[in-house]
């Protein structure tokens, strides 16, 4: 018995609770669902929590190595940044959209083939540790579970994908909620959001905390790679894609501070920006080839 | 919009049409756009491949179209380098043309004129009365301001009062810190392209290496690979050794992710193998002719003259290709690959000092060719103990501390940019009857959503009553 995968299961009904409680307190609009769908999604954060423990208690390693695993960690860090969002701003129909995202992405970790999914141990490339941190656990004899850079590179770079992941679910909803002010409508389907401006602003900081931590990401992977392959740029597709997909994004902040591009603009190119972080996420490890490849 | 060129007073030199050029905004999102759009070429087309993988692919008009458009090396085709070095001018017009004016306007900002009836105009701006004396109500919105870790200065006295209040105004320096932070990086791509290099070695176990431009060298001690308890393959391990001026002055374990760092230049481990061209030993038996058997085989050390017990030749271990083949036009043997493919060894034989013979002995095909012509003994090659190279990369890139340093450059600038918001508001404080009328309004350069919230919270705590007490 995988505990790990005990777990999993678990949050995989979670967060199909969660789902269908936030839609609920959407559509239905009664606060008592709304407060039902916060505390599942807190549930399901912990429960998400004890499935990246267990996994790294199996695996004998900080669990961000492969393509399971880094679903989980993404699953978290979007969760997690959700519910930040909904304490420090109160909008609770928003969540209908992110969690049905989580769902969707706990529906393909667990469509995804035995290989991707199975605790292995660490091949020769991804072992990178901090000796400092390493020098810090030895004493409690935990020292195999020092992480490096790599691990702190997967781990910025999905606090990353997960900030993009809630500006797209953001821009979504701010295009629907834009035609529906623009048609009048007060109340409807659309009345449970908040205002589109402030839609429009929140995607904004979404992005703001997405970019910079993309970079981090996209920086700390060159330090390592200036470890393990002796350079800290090679051009190879993943490397390649994530500096496309920060370009998007660099469009995206300059035509908003410096053009006043707002509202629907900046939702467009919220969601291609978001399309490019699916295929440098899943989409170079299947179709493309290359070092990082997780499929491989 | 963007900014106008101001008029008036002669224009310096450089400020003609190229420097307005790369003075805008829509070149930025231009070329951040385009070079999005052509990477993606590079990655769907594999890159620095043979040409003839490109024909197979591609078929022979697509090839001649990548060889010439060099998307086969698109990241060092000279129209990409064009492209960058078009975003690293856009950035330093922008920050020369931008950045004096920002910084004068930063440090004057106190003396922008006030002018009470633009207050509310402000997007945000609230006007309320307040029961008390407009000296008690200037106390409190000083106060209030300052326990949000704002800024303040006051003027007027009396029955009227004009306030400033400022806070985060280094968050407007975000921005440029990101921008020079990517000429540093770029400068330390540069720096590391034209003063450093990459090269590789195979070493065998005990042998030395060059290192290219520096004077010292290497000695492999030792090659080993670690394994898990599962039989996979856990680490691959070199132990070196510097040695300079004839001494042994460093020695060190080297695996993948820990490369060894001497003198500027890293040293990593990143391929191994068995040599295809030496083994330190090979098994050597006697057959007599025309007998399906043979003797028991003996041990032939590399270049160490050995006699074959039972006859009266002696050899000696010459030379040894894993995957043999015969270049007809030189008249060399060499291995085709680094796989034992078809190993065998190449003998000197001896009669006392007399050398008599010079064959290869195949390991797959014994006898095929006679060993010592005219004897009645023949030789066959039985096996062999191969020897493990270390492949080691070499690299030195002089410029890769100027990329970390413009990284760190890079997050200083993303948090100013992105967590520091520059927020300045001007307030009216005024007698109004019997109570005091107070005007406030301003602005944040970003995020709107944290500025309301913060000047509602001001605007209570000035019209409550507990407000403003000592
Ligand atoms: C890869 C290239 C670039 C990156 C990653 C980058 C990054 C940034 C960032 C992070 C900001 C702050 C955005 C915000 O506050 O939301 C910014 C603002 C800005 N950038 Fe860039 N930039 C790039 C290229 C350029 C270029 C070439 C120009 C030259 C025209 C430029 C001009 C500006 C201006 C004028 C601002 C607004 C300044 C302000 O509001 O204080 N950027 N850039």
């Amino acid at each position: 018995m995988i505990l790990s995968l005990v777990f999993f299961t678990f949050s995989f009904v979670f967060y199909l609770v969660t789902a269908l409680l936030y839609i609920g307190h959407w559509v239905f609009k009664k606060k008592w669902i709304g407060q039902t769908a916060t505390t599942m999604a807190f549930v399901a954060l912990l429960s998400t929590t004890m499935i990246l423990i267990a996994r790294a208690g199996e695996s004998g390693h900080a669990p961000f190595s492969n393509l399971w695993e880094s679903m989980m960690l993404f699953v978290w860090a979007t969760n997690a940044g959700y519910l930040i969002l909904e304490y420090r701003h109160k909008f609770r129909a928003i969540g209908a959209f992110v969690m049905g995202l989580e769902f969707i992405a706990m529906i393909s970790a667990f469509m995804l083939p035995y290989r991707f999914k199975s605790a292995e141990p660490l091949n020769p490339a991804l072992q990178n540790k901090w000796h400092w941190l390493m020098d810090v656990l030895r004493p409690f004899g935990l020292e195999k579970y020092a992480i490096g850079w790599l691990d702190f590179h997967v781990f910025t770079t999905f606090i990353g994908y997960a900030g993009f992941a809630i500006s797209f679910g953001l821009s979504l909803i701010y295009l629907l909620k834009e035609r529906s002010e623009a048609s009048g409508t007060k109340g409807g389907i659309m009345g449970a959001f908040p205002e589109a401006r402030i839609i429009d602003e929140l995607s904004y900081r979404a992005i703001a905390w997405g970019f910079p931590f993309l970079a981090t990401g996209i920086v700390s992977g060159a330090v390592w790679a200036n470890y393990a392959w002796g350079s800290y740029w090679s051009w190879d597709p993943k490397e390649t894609w994530s500096l496309i997909t920060w370009f998007i994004y660099a469009a995206y902040l300059h035509a908003r501070v410096t053009r006043g591009w707002r509202g629907k603009r900046a939702a467009y190119i919220s969601v291609a920006g978001f399309l490019a972080v699916i295929f440098l996420y899943w989409g170079v490890s299947f179709v493309l080839p290359g070092l990082h490849a997780y499929a491989s | 919009m963007q900014d106008k060129a101001k008029n008036g007073g002669s224009k310096p030199f450089y400020k003609n049409s190229i420097w307005y050029f790369f003075n805008s905004l829509k070149l930025t999102l231009f070329v951040l756009i385009t070079l999005a759009v052509v990477s993606i070429f590079g990655t769907v087309v594999e890159q620095n491949l043979p040409v003839e993988e490109y024909l197979q692919k591609y078929g022979e008009k697509w090839t001649s179209f990548i060889l010439t458009a060099r998307l086969h090396d698109m990241y060092h085709s000279y129209w990409f380098l064009a492209l960058l070095a078009m975003l690293a001018l856009n950035i330093i017009v922008c920050t020369f043309e931008r950045f004096p004016p920002k910084w004068k306007a930063l440090l004057n900002h106190k003396s922008e004129k006030f002018d009470a009836r633009l207050i509310e105009k402000f997007a945000n701006h609230h006007v309320f009365d307040v029961a008390a004396s407009p000296e008690a109500v200037k106390e409190r919105v000083v106060n209030a301001f300052k326990r949000k870790k704002f800024d303040i200065i006051t003027s007027g006295s009396g029955k009227e009062f004009h306030l400033y209040a400022w806070k985060g105004r280094i968050g407007r320096l975000g921005s440029d810190f990101t921008h020079i932070s990517l000429l540093l990086i770029l400068l330390g791509a540069i720096i590391g392209s034209f003063a450093g290099y990459k090269d590789f070695r195979a070493v065998f176990v005990g042998g030395e290496m060059s290192v290219p431009k520096a004077d010292f060298r290497l000695k492999l001690d030792n090659f080993w690979i670690d394994y898990y308890e599962s039989g996979q393959i856990k680490q691959y391990n070199s132990l070196l050794t510097v040695i300079e001026d004839g001494k042994e002055v460093l020695k060190k374990q080297i695996w993948v992710n820990e490369p060894l760092y001497y003198k500027g230049i890293r040293f990593y481990q990143s391929s191994y193998g068995t040599a295809w061209n030496r083994v330190s030993e090979a098994e050597i038996a006697v057959q007599t002719k025309g007998r399906s058997e043979h003797n028991e085989p003996m041990l032939v050390k590399w270049e160490t003259p050995t006699p074959l017990s039972g006859t009266k030749y002696s050899v000696k271990l010459i030379g040894y290709a894993a995957d043999f083949a015969y270049d007809e036009g030189t008249n060399q043997v060499f291995s085709k690959s680094a796989e034992a493919v078809n190993p065998a060894v190449h003998l000197e034989i001896y009669d006392g000092d007399k050398l008599i013979s010079t064959p290869w002995l195949f390991l797959k095909y014994p006898g095929i060719f006679p060993a010592i012509p005219g004897a009645d003994e023949d030789l066959v090659f039985t096996g062999y103990r191969g020897i493990m190279y270390s492949g080691i990369s070499i690299n030195k890139d002089p410029g890769t501390n100027v990329v970390w340093a413009g990284s760190i450059v890079m997050g200083l600038g993303f948090i100013l940019a992105f967590f520091v918001y520059h927020r300045r508001v001007w307030i009216v404080v005024r007698e109004s009857g019997k109570s005091t009328e107070v005007k406030l309004g301003g602005m944040i350069n970003k995020n709107n959503l944290v500025f309301e919230k913060e000047l509602k919270e001001i605007v209570e705590s000035i019209s409550s009553e507990k407000a403003g007490g000592k």
